[in-house]
């Protein structure tokens, strides 16, 4: 039987660090992918994750599961981006290097279910949508990260980001339409995606 | 067909398009999308983009992050002299009270006139000034100083601080085992002990990123196996055609020069 986060969280606040460990290796993932799509440095969403999970672990004691678990740790995860961000002044980005995409995307199931010409298409799309999502105003790029990757619903975004939920569909619809027409000017958008796809 | 309730409202559009929100509404616009081109285009476009941002994957990266507890460091029998930690207000008064008494002793002297800007130290003057200064200043160095009184005021306030803090962080430090890095001292022993734990775990992230590499490594020449294996194919399959066409234009000159030969005889 898998045990929730809420039993986790009190088993550590109990002093089980084990259960914090449990915690970690259940979300380091989504915080890190979180923490990339945010920044988009590998090296530095590394760093972020582990100053979460830091700082969670320090807050614990403070957390009276009002929020669930991972919402609270998304929401930490957000703050040390925005902080990291600010701090270097500089807007994320997503310039995954030349000559390790192919590696990177290229794990064990898709090669073997992939082409190589697969595999840079889509290569070449990542790299289109990380630059798109680049060019958005920080909320309206976390409502979509949050909504997009981690399957929050509207509600959970609209406490995270402290705003009402039509805030959040505002946000997220103008996020959609900015990223259709960057991927439209880049010629990898709908239009071309989906004439591809229709036989 | 246009319909103000649905037509340009961004949320409805958002709540179909993510399957999040009333039910009842979503189908309504559903049907809506059936008769409203403009509608429709937006949600199919809209719909393109979602499929556009799975591609959007971040590489694979290791992530071992634990739980380290730092061993509790055993209290040394020299452990009371060492002052507990002093606040940042605190230190930095102690700080000015330190630069302010060795100005005031330094008898700092900093003058502008013709000759430009002057910094001097007592000691730095001249003997006969010194002397001077010496029969001037009999009394002892800024007694009557405005300053001094403050002085004696924050040197009051530390050591009350100082005092009040003592007996809480005394108790605090032994039952209390600080999660994550501690500032307080550790034996050799312990160091020791630390660092190896460091190299261990070093060794360990080493090894896990090696391992990681010689996947990526295994898995790009497999790649570039493929793509060369492809090459080669193709090569082959041109090399064939070439072949099949030389095959074919030797024959047709066989044939012409037998029919030649053949009407010559």
């Amino acid at each position: 039987m898998t045990v929730t986060d809420e039993e986790l969280v009190a088993r550590s606040i109990a002093g089980d660090t084990e259960s914090f460990d449990q915690l970690i290796l259940r979300w380091e993932r989504p915080i890190y992918a979180l923490a990339y799509r945010q920044i988009g440095r590998e090296e530095d969403a590394r760093d972020i994750v582990q100053d979460a999970f830091l700082r969670a672990f320090r807050a614990l004691p403070g957390f009276k599961g009002e929020a669930k678990f991972s919402s609270w740790l998304y929401r930490i995860t957000l703050n040390l981006c925005r902080d990291f961000m600010r701090r270097a002044r500089r807007a994320p980005f997503a310039p995954t290097p030349e000559g390790r995409d192919v590696e990177d995307m290229a794990s064990a199931e898709r090669s073997t279910a992939e082409s190589i010409e697969d595999i840079l298409t889509r290569q070449d799309l990542s790299r289109h949508v990380a630059r798109a999502m680049g060019t958005l105003p920080e909320e309206q790029r976390s409502a979509i990260l949050l909504k997009e990757y981690h399957g929050l619903t509207f509600q959970e975004i609209a406490e995270l980001q402290g705003c009402p939920l039509s805030t959040v569909k505002t946000r997220l619809y103008q996020g959609l339409t900015v990223l259709r027409r960057e991927l439209d000017r880049r010629g990898t958008g709908p239009e071309r995606a989906e004439g591809s796809r229709t036989p | 067909m246009n319909d103000p309730r649905y037509c340009g409202n961004s949320d409805i559009l958002m709540s179909y398009l993510y399957e999040d929100g009333d039910e009842h509404e979503r189908r309504a616009f559903e049907a809506h999308l059936q008769g409203c081109g403009r509608c429709a285009t937006d949600a199919a476009e809209l719909r393109a983009v979602r499929k556009d941002l799975a591609a959007w994957t971040p590489p694979e990266t290791v992530l071992d992050f634990r739980v380290v507890r730092d061993p509790a460091p055993a209290r040394s029998r020299w452990a009371w002299l060492t002052p507990p930690p002093l606040p940042a207000w605190a230190q930095l008064a102690a700080a000015s009270l330190v630069v302010g008494v060795a100005v005031g002793l330094s008898g700092l002297e900093i003058r502008y006139d013709q000759q430009g800007l002057v910094v001097r130290a007592g000691w730095s003057k001249p003997a006969a000034t010194r002397a001077a200064d010496a029969s001037t200043a009999a009394k002892p160095a800024g007694a009557d100083a405005p300053w001094r009184a403050d002085l004696v005021a924050v040197q009051e306030q530390l050591r009350n601080e100082w005092r009040q803090s003592l007996p809480v962080s005394a108790t605090a430090g032994q039952g209390q085992a600080s999660p994550i890095g501690s500032g307080k001292a550790m034996s050799d022993g312990e160091y020791m002990a630390r660092v190896r734990q460091l190299i261990e775990a070093s060794e360990m992230r080493k090894d896990r990123d090696l391992a990681l590499r010689l996947t990526q490594v295994v898995r790009d020449m497999d790649t570039q196996r493929r793509a060369d294996m492809a090459r080669v194919a193709d090569g082959l399959g041109v090399l064939e055609g070439r072949t099949g066409a030389a095959v074919a234009q030797q024959r047709e000159m066989m044939n012409y020069l037998v029919r030649v030969s053949q009407k010559q005889q």
